[in-house]
């Protein structure tokens, strides 16, 4: 009787036991995907993504630019991100980041910087999966990986 | 050339091994097996027999091995998706089928054909269902652009089926929430909580940069422009609807706490989510003051023992089974969730399924059930902290508030520290319409969190400025041809 009580107290025990084992290796999990995040460059603060490029020497469809707070976009090689397509100016437009949000503007360019498709006059907010098109590159600006 | 034409077309697919969600997997089913064994051997010893016993293994067999085929789908299919989700879901939905298991099952019976079954059969028969569509959704689903594109409709679609409930619904328990369609009962307002986070997280995404730029302002707070208020207050309105129509004062409470967290992730602005407070506080003020069953519901909150054989009867019955569960638990099978065949606490399988486990595996088994639902909700934030654009991250985090929210309200309301409303404890309370949108819920995610995903679909302009473009370009058509 007493033995049979005893037996039934440590099955419930065991079960207790059971839920926690369960936390624990979630919990370890949890912890090595975080080391694994901090290990990672996470410098970048943003993504461009090339999504339509008219190739020759621009950037192909696909390609990755990390971002910094500021970065320019043009023809010229002493920009962040050089894009080498005949329509792009030298110095051709700027994304940069302030408070929490990407800003685009233009630099004076010939053709304009396109913001989905409509013409920018002043700066505007850019929003994650955006389109930004220079020239005939289209760029998607992307939440940085993580 | 030839050898491509001949080539039989293989799957597509390469099987991709989840070692992790595997030995999580490896954890629950013991730890189930073990809570099944002391609830038979329990109720065994009840009856007068002291012997160890599994009682009818075909149960537990039957959810584990659900549980390990789902892993397997999930396995060959081969998509890098979260590992850590499907387990949760498992042990909280494990727990679930104990509890239903326990009570009687007369609880609930229903007729299917000549099938008559009992609470626990109709669980294990919802969370099966409920393991497919986790399964179906973190398999099929591939691109979300037929919930960005369609928001408006998914939101015309939500409202119907409200106004269908409003109109068609059955009354159970003073809350209209219950539509039939045939021999076919469910809560479509289990549903329309899914569809409210994907037409939120479409309209939030597309007009964010406008929400946070401020331009009226009322005393201290900045407000957005106002045709962008104009939704906050229509989602107000339908709260209120809700409540005054359905009364259901969970629904209508997790609705605006969804809506106003999200205004939150999508602007970052304390100030909106001040002025929802505002108006929380107004609503909740006037409603009081205007139905007698929200008044009741409030006055048994402040204090249940002044009616407990009344209207306080169910809260003090829960509060007295907290209490006697103490920190290890009276043990599975071994509390006084019944009487009889009477349960000690009216809708302990519905609203108070948290109580009723939290009696029989205490303080302990509590705080795991809590510290499981966190983890759900951890694993919620970084799939939507990690996806590409602001859709998914609004409807990722959207879709973890909902199971999140839904948790804080009614374990709140179970332990009375806020008033008790009538809502499910997800994966845990018993009933088919909150498993499957749970899972539904639970399947999105799965699905957002896998990072190959197709890319997101280009943005296109709001509708008025496509219309608007589209006339001027006609017009200079016109122009050209007169010309």
């Amino acid at each position: 009787m007493d033995g049979f009580l005893l037996t039934l107290w440590l099955l419930r025990l065991a079960f207790l036991a059971g839920l926690f084992f369960f936390l624990f290796a979630v919990a370890r999990i949890l912890l090595r995907d975080l080391h694994a995040a901090a290990r990672e460059p996470g410098a970048e603060l943003g993504r461009l993504v090339v999504v339509e490029s008219p190739g020759e020497d621009a950037p192909a469809a696909g390609s990755v630019f990390p971002l910094d707070a500021v970065s320019t976009m043009g023809r010229g090689v002493n920009n962040t991100i050089v894009l080498d397509d005949a329509f792009a100016s030298a110095d051709h437009a700027a994304l940069s980041y302030r408070g929490r949000e990407w800003f685009l503007e233009d630099l004076g360019s010939t053709n304009g910087t396109y913001l989905n498709s409509q013409r920018i006059g002043g700066p505007v907010r850019v929003g994650f999966g955006d389109e930004v098109t220079v020239g005939r590159v289209r760029l998607r600006l992307e939440r940085a990986r993580r | 050339m030839t050898a491509d034409a001949t080539s039989v077309r293989r799957w597509p697919v390469r099987p991709r091994p989840r070692p992790r969600e595997l030995a999580l997997l490896a954890v629950v089913a013991p730890t189930l097996l073990l809570g099944f064994a002391t609830l038979r051997t329990q109720q065994l010893a009840a009856a007068g027999t002291d012997r160890l016993t599994l009682g009818d293994p075909i149960v537990p067999a039957l959810y584990l091995g659900l549980l390990f085929a789902a892993h397997a789908i999930l396995t060959l299919a081969g998509r890098q998706t979260d590992q850590v989700l499907l387990p949760a879901v498992g042990l909280l939905g494990g727990l679930g089928l104990l509890l239903m298991e326990r009570l009687p099952p007369s609880l609930v019976v229903q007729r299917f054909g000549p099938l008559e079954l009992g609470l626990g059969s109709l669980q294990l028969l919802w969370l099966g269902l409920a393991l497919a569509i986790i399964a179906a959704f973190g398999v099929l689903v591939r691109s979300d652009t037929w919930l960005r594109l369609y928001k408006y409709s998914w939101a015309a679609a939500g409202i119907a089926l409200l106004l269908a409930v409003f109109v068609l619904g059955h009354e159970v328990n003073g809350a209209r929430l219950t539509l039939c369609l045939g021999p076919v009962c469910g809560q479509p307002s289990e549903l329309l909580k899914v569809i409210l986070v994907v037409f939120l997280a479409g309209y939030l995404s597309e007009n964010r940069a406008l929400l946070a730029s401020r331009r009226s302002r009322l005393g201290p707070l900045g407000l957005p422009p106002l045709q962008h208020l104009l939704p906050m207050l229509a989602t107000w309105a339908i709260a209120l609807a809700i409540v005054i129509v359905q009364r259901d004062l969970g629904a209508a409470l997790l609705f605006f706490a969804i809506f106003l967290a999200l205004l939150y992730v999508a602007t970052a602005r304390w100030s909106d989510v001040a002025l929802g407070l505002i108006l929380f506080v107004a609503g909740s003020a006037a409603l009081y003051l205007l139905l007698p069953h929200v008044r009741t519901r409030i006055d048994i909150w402040l204090d249940p023992w002044a009616q407990a054989q009344g209207a306080g009867y169910q809260t003090v019955r829960a509060l007295y089974a907290f209490g006697r569960g103490g920190i290890l638990g009276t043990g599975l099978g071994a509390g006084l969730p019944q009487v009889g065949d009477v349960p000690a606490i009216p809708a302990v399988h519905t609203d108070f399924a948290f109580t009723a486990l939290a009696e029989e595996t205490g303080y302990l088994g509590s705080l795991a059930i809590l510290a499981t639902y966190a983890v759900l909700v951890e694993r919620g934030l970084r799939i939507a902290a990690r996806s590409a654009d602001d859709f998914r991250a609004l409807l990722a985090a959207g879709l973890t508030l909902v199971i999140g929210i839904q948790a804080v309200i009614i374990v709140g309301g179970n332990a009375r520290l806020i008033p008790l409303t009538g809502i499910t404890a997800p994966f845990l309370s018993y009933g088919g319409s909150s498993l499957l949108a749970n899972a539904v819920a639970v399947g999105l995610l799965l699905a957002l969190s896998d990072r190959g995903v197709a890319l997101p679909p280009p943005p296109r302009r709001p509708a008025a400025e496509r219309l608007v473009a589209g006339l001027r370009a006609a017009g200079d058509r016109v122009e050209r041809a007169i010309t």
